[in-house]
């Protein structure tokens, strides 16, 4: 029996030293404490590899869990994840407001500019509303292009400009009985930014705010950069803009042949049938289109046009007029801060810059002393200068220009 | 050598045939193994466990996660309480199919039936502690079944609830139950029972006079055979702690909304399994309950097993009594297998 028991201890023996060798092969737990909140959390313990993901969000003062949520405890991966919101995209218009919202981050008031999420989801990006309201009067199921439906619902309550509406409802195909329409429906609503793009390598692009602040979502779905910018390539417009057609007679949509192809930025770049694809493919997409037009003004529009509205004027001027400049003499100016978040270029108080008709400070640009003017690339850093069209010899009546017409010039002809 | 106090417990001399493993199968002495180990953990978990809804989840992530050690400790925990559970079984089983309820030990017998159901209560109120949505269902479900019974189902709901839904008075109350009141009662029972077993008697055998295996060993050699018998649970324990973790899900985010697992706790699958084929109130609480009085009434009812038939598997005297239980124990295996597979 004695035999036994020394077996026995032996055995239990050896079953703490197993105890204690599978405990000692956990991984060491690394703490952060974010400022924000003051909560531990060990997402570090697996993720210390990740970069940064912008110099706005600093990861010691807001760490993961904020705008990822997620387990903040638990060292297993599964439970860890279990919770996160919107999966690895904590913006995808399902969860922004929990993610990135509240009254000190990007749903504020629009006095501060922090109202990015109203302005977001109300926009044509997200709604597709454009494009709906066309197809709809286009296969004569409403009498106009007004746009009634979303692809989700939303509501304005505060309507500033003369095309807002006060509300949109969902676009629900099974209420369609026109065969175009419902092939529409069945195609064509994976576009924009809150709806879930198609499946395929071919439709990679994120939702949400990341399918424009998150860059180069090549490498996507192998595993997308931990990173939020302003500095937005012309690539990153192009994962929507740029991959192929719509055939409206078949309701779908036609890919570009010759895509995706690696060469250069101008074979890259252009769609060949739109008249945008005209541009001039030195610049990017947001050195002319400016944060409203891209994000919205927190209006519901019935169309893209009726929120574009930077013209040949707004940098050019015309024949009589130069543009309209600001001197900044504001330090709480929104251009420094948006400068500031993009440093290509370094604003100073008193410096002079473009501002467009409604008053959008085009904050890469610069009044040089000659009069001329100078434009840095928000990309790139590339330096442009240019000239005013007035003493220039152009004719061309400014007022009667719309939006599309910059890429007249700003083009390159293949 | 004097005996030390944990010799004392025990008497001189005990049968020898009793005294072997393929008689008694270890189950009882087994049984306060785990619950010591259970009593020791879960100590243990008490620094840091935090009985609150919003809490509760995070603070086993602590234990599990962060605390050294913590994770070992509260897989141990959990092993021992599931362990607990199967070896009370069978301890119930040995009794029944030994005949060895039989008078003087009917009275015990019933203590043990109730440490059984107690042992049961603290491993389900144990469970709900972990106030995540692995437990949800069980949680959500569980108490709604309170309500179906007759007259004083909604008082009795409100009482162990704590309110209309389960939040954080369910929560702290079933905390209490858990470390404090069902404990407690275990501790009494528990020592009530290992006491008649000595007033009783000791291990059931026959009556000097039909005895017929007169050798007997000493308590210096039982007390051996528990402390191997320890030694080797205290092992498997520790291997299954240190390679299979407790169950953990992610915290409950609203009561209301019905996630998680939809699955009963594997000791109530067989009632869960019932509740799929009609109404909640009879297969829920009320077939559970007459399970239970059958169980309890098995030696007052049963013919009494044959004195010269102690101490052996499988008397003849008691055969019914063995056939009752067989088909009980059978249909609540099976119908815990059916529960256990994937809802189709």
């Amino acid at each position: 029996m004695k035999r036994f028991i020394a077996l026995g201890s032996a055995i239990l023996l050896l079953a703490v030293v197993a105890a204690w060798w599978t405990n000692s092969r956990q991984p060491k737990p690394i703490v952060l404490i974010p400022t924000l909140t003051g909560k531990p959390e060990y997402c570090l313990t697996c993720h210390s590899d990740l970069r940064e993901i912008s110099p706005s969000h600093p990861v010691k003062t807001f760490g993961c869990v904020i705008c990822h949520g997620g387990e903040p405890l638990a060292l297993d991966a599964n439970l860890a994840h279990s919770t996160m919101r919107g999966g690895a995209n904590p913006s995808d218009l399902s969860v922004v407001q929990e993610s990135c919202g509240g009254s000190n981050c990007h749903s504020g008031s629009a006095a501060d500019n922090n109202d990015h999420i109203q302005r977001v989801m109300t926009s044509v990006q997200s709604t597709y509303a454009g494009a709906i309201a066309n197809i709809l009067y286009t296969f004569g199921v409403e009498p106009d292009l007004t746009a009634r439906f979303g692809i989700h619902a939303v509501t304005d309550d505060v309507i500033t400009t003369t095309t807002g509406l006060p509300a949109l409802q969902v676009f629900d195909p099974t209420k369609q009985t026109n065969p175009s329409v419902l092939k529409f429906a069945a195609n064509c609503l994976n576009c924009h930014i809150n709806a879930q793009p198609l499946p395929g390598s071919q439709f990679d692009r994120l939702t949400g705010c990341a399918a424009c602040h998150t860059p180069d979502v090549e490498s996507f779905p192998k595993g997308q950069i931990h990173e939020l910018t302003t500095a937005i390539p012309y690539t990153q417009c192009n994962t929507c803009h740029n991959r192929g057609n719509y055939d409206l007679r078949t309701m779908t949509f036609v890919q570009r042949t010759d895509q995706p192809l690696p060469t250069d930025r101008l074979h890259n770049y252009y769609q060949p049938i739109a008249q945008f694809t005209k541009c001039e493919y030195t610049l990017d997409c947001i050195d002319c289109h400016t944060r409203t037009e891209a994000m919205g003004d927190g209006d519901i529009h019935s169309n893209m046009k009726q929120i574009q509205y930077i013209q040949c004027q707004t940098c050019h001027g015309t024949p009589t007029q130069l543009p309209q400049t600001k001197t900044l003499t504001d330090p709480n100016d929104i251009a420094f801060r948006l400068a500031q978040l993009n440093p290509v270029v370094d604003l100073k108080l008193g410096d002079t810059i473009l501002v467009t008709s409604k008053g959008e400070p085009l904050w890469n640009t610069r009044v040089l002393p000659d009069g001329t003017y100078q434009l840095v690339g928000k990309a790139t850093g590339q330096v442009f200068t240019f000239k005013p069209v007035m003493g220039s010899g152009c004719t061309q009546n400014g007022i009667d220009q719309s939006s599309a017409y910059c890429h007249t010039c700003h083009s390159v002809q293949r | 050598m004097r005996p030390s106090f944990f010799h004392h417990l025990h008497p001189p001399t005990i049968p020898a045939k009793q005294s072997r493993w393929r008689y008694t199968l270890g189950a009882g002495g087994t049984a306060v193994f785990l619950m010591l180990v259970l009593g020791a953990t879960g100590i243990l978990e008490l620094f840091y466990y935090v009985p609150t809804p919003d809490q509760a989840a995070q603070s086993i992530q602590t234990i599990s996660y962060l605390v050294p050690f913590g994770g070992l400790v509260r897989n141990i925990h959990f092993w021992a309480a599931q362990l607990l559970l199967i070896v009370a079984a069978v301890h119930l089983v040995r009794v029944v199919f030994t005949g060895s309820y039989a008078p003087p030990r009917r009275f015990n017998y019933l203590l043990g039936l109730a440490l059984f159901v107690f042992a049961i209560l603290l491993d389900f109120t144990g469970y709900i502690l972990r106030w995540d949505e692995g437990i949800q269902w069980a949680l959500v479900v569980g108490t709604n079944l309170i309500k179906t019974i007759p007259l004083i189902g909604n008082a009795f709901y409100v009482v162990l609830t704590g309110g209309t839904q389960p939040g954080l008075p369910t929560l702290i109350r079933f905390y209490a139950w858990h470390i404090f009141g069902l404990a407690l009662i275990v501790i009494i029972l528990g020592v009530w029972h290992a006491f008649r077993v000595r007033r009783d008697g000791g291990i059931a055998v026959p009556p000097p006079p039909l005895r017929v295996d007169k050798e007997r060993i000493t308590r210096n050699e039982l007390v051996r055979r528990e402390v191997l018998a320890m030694l080797l649970t205290g092992a498997a324990l520790i291997l299954f702690a240190a390679f299979v973790p407790a169950p953990i899900a992610q915290p409950i985010s609203d009561i209301t909304i019905m996630a998680g697992d939809a699955r009963a706790p594997w000791f109530f699958l067989w009632v869960q399994q019932m509740l799929k084929w009609g109404d909640p109130f009879i297969l829920g609480v009320l077939v559970p309950l007459i399970v239970l009085a059958v169980l309890a009434l098995i030696p007052y009812i049963f013919p009494k097993p044959a004195d010269g038939e102690l101490g052996k598997w499988f008397p003849r005297s008691n055969r019914l009594a063995q056939i009752v239980l067989a088909v009980i124990a059978l249909l609540v295996i099976i119908l815990t297998i059916f529960g256990s597979l994937p809802a189709s």
